[in-house]
């Protein structure tokens, strides 16, 4: 969202953990290991990985396109594959019909019922098209910060989880108590613990 | 303290900040002393969120307008409501961005970069792409290390003796401002 052009959202990460060295070769090799895998010609429901910032389909990465100066550059690719509750209840109902009518019998038993929607979950899901998400970031390596362009907090749990199994390293959302923190000394950070709401009028 | 609790017990802190920030924005018309850099621009415009209360007794005020003096939004101070995201310009040297601070999360939205010629024009061959994204980088750090810069300046106010005579100012001023 906006990294690249227009108008952008984002929040803030601090990076904890140690930098393995030689960096550069690290990332490369992490970042290709957790590259993303298109889902389109299989029945995964759910891919997770890392892409180009200038290309969604380009999870190869030639010339290092995910470094930028002293900046790691990378979108975050999600394909998961949903079926509406509406779509799904009818073709359940559907099928349920089917069933009393093939049959001849008046009512569904629940363990059936539980088998029938399990089934055109699975049908359904096979056939709808994985629907794609990509967020930018960039990861500020002299100061371990890192920027993600979106708002949205299910994004951050899956960028959390991501970049702690590719790179080994806890990321730490910036809300103003812990940037506060970061900004002030050892006697301020102290002395914030202990401030009050104030009141201003 | 787990970031969640974090959010929830702390939430006070960037309310506080985003309101201090609109009433040092206007006690010199705009203009907000950085040590060491001078002068910045900070203004506040066109969308105020405030709010009051936690939880079912949640209630949100919402103003917006282009050349609202955000009137509704200083009566809310005055009622207690607590400034949650407001729209801000801010301009160092001859750049200007324009961005929404939300205060519990600290979230940049809706933010508009400094107009630059690299910026506008990505080329297509590898060079001028990198160079790209490196200015907007740049735009995007510079951005923060405003925020930052004017935060650090309310957080050392905030834990030092001064915040007394501070708060007096700012009660003066939510006051004056409503009763206009």
């Amino acid at each position: 969202m906006g990294f690249l052009k227009g108008t952008a959202g984002f929040v803030r990460f601090a990076i904890e953990g140690e930098l393995p060295k030689p960096f550069w070769d690290f990332v490369a090799e992490r970042v290709t290991a957790f590259s993303f895998k298109d889902i389109d010609d299989t029945y995964d429901e759910f891919s997770i990985g890392w892409v180009s910032i200038h290309n969604m389909f380009d999870s190869q990465f030639n010339f290092a396109s995910y470094a930028n100066g002293d900046y790691v550059t990378l979108a975050l690719r999600i394909d998961e594959r949903k079926v509406s509750p509406a779509i799904l209840k009818k073709f359940v109902d559907k099928e349920e019909e089917r069933i009393k009518k093939e049959k001849q019998i008046p009512k569904i038993s629940r363990t059936m019922r539980t088998e029938i929607k399990e089934r055109i979950r699975v049908e359904l899901m096979r056939r709808a098209i994985p629907l794609p998400a990509v967020y930018e970031l960039y990861w500020n390596v002299a100061d371990s910060t890192l920027i993600f362009f979106s708002t949205s907090s299910k994004a951050h749990t899956l960028l959390e989880d991501l970049f702690k199994e590719t790179f080994g390293l806890t990321l730490i959302q910036q809300i103003p108590y812990n940037t506060a923190e970061h900004l002030l000394d050892e006697a301020g950070t102290t002395h914030l613990a202990r401030i009050s709401p104030a009141i201003f009028v | 303290m787990d970031l969640v609790d974090l959010i929830i017990e702390k939430r006070f802190l960037g309310q506080e900040f985003l309101t201090w920030l609109w009433w040092k924005s206007e006690e010199r018309g705009g203009g907000v002393e950085l040590p060491g850099q001078g002068d910045i621009l900070v203004v506040f415009e066109k969308h105020m969120l405030l709010e009051y209360g936690e939880g079912e007794a949640n209630e949100k005020l919402i103003c917006r307008g282009l050349q609202t003096e955000l009137q509704e939004a200083r009566t809310g101070l005055t009622m207690g409501k607590k400034l949650e995201q407001a729209r801000v310009r801010l301009a160092q040297n001859d750049h200007e961005w324009n961005v929404t601070l939300t205060a519990t999360l600290m979230e940049f939205r809706s933010v508009r970069l400094p107009k630059t010629g690299d910026t506008e024009q990505g080329g297509n061959n590898p060079e001028e792409l990198e160079g790209m994204v490196l200015e907007r980088i740049f735009l995007f750090e510079e951005l923060v290390r405003l925020v930052n810069d004017l935060f650090r300046l309310f957080l050392t106010i905030r834990v030092s003796d001064q915040w007394h005579d501070e708060l007096l100012k700012i009660r003066a001023w939510v006051k004056r401002t409503s009763a206009t």
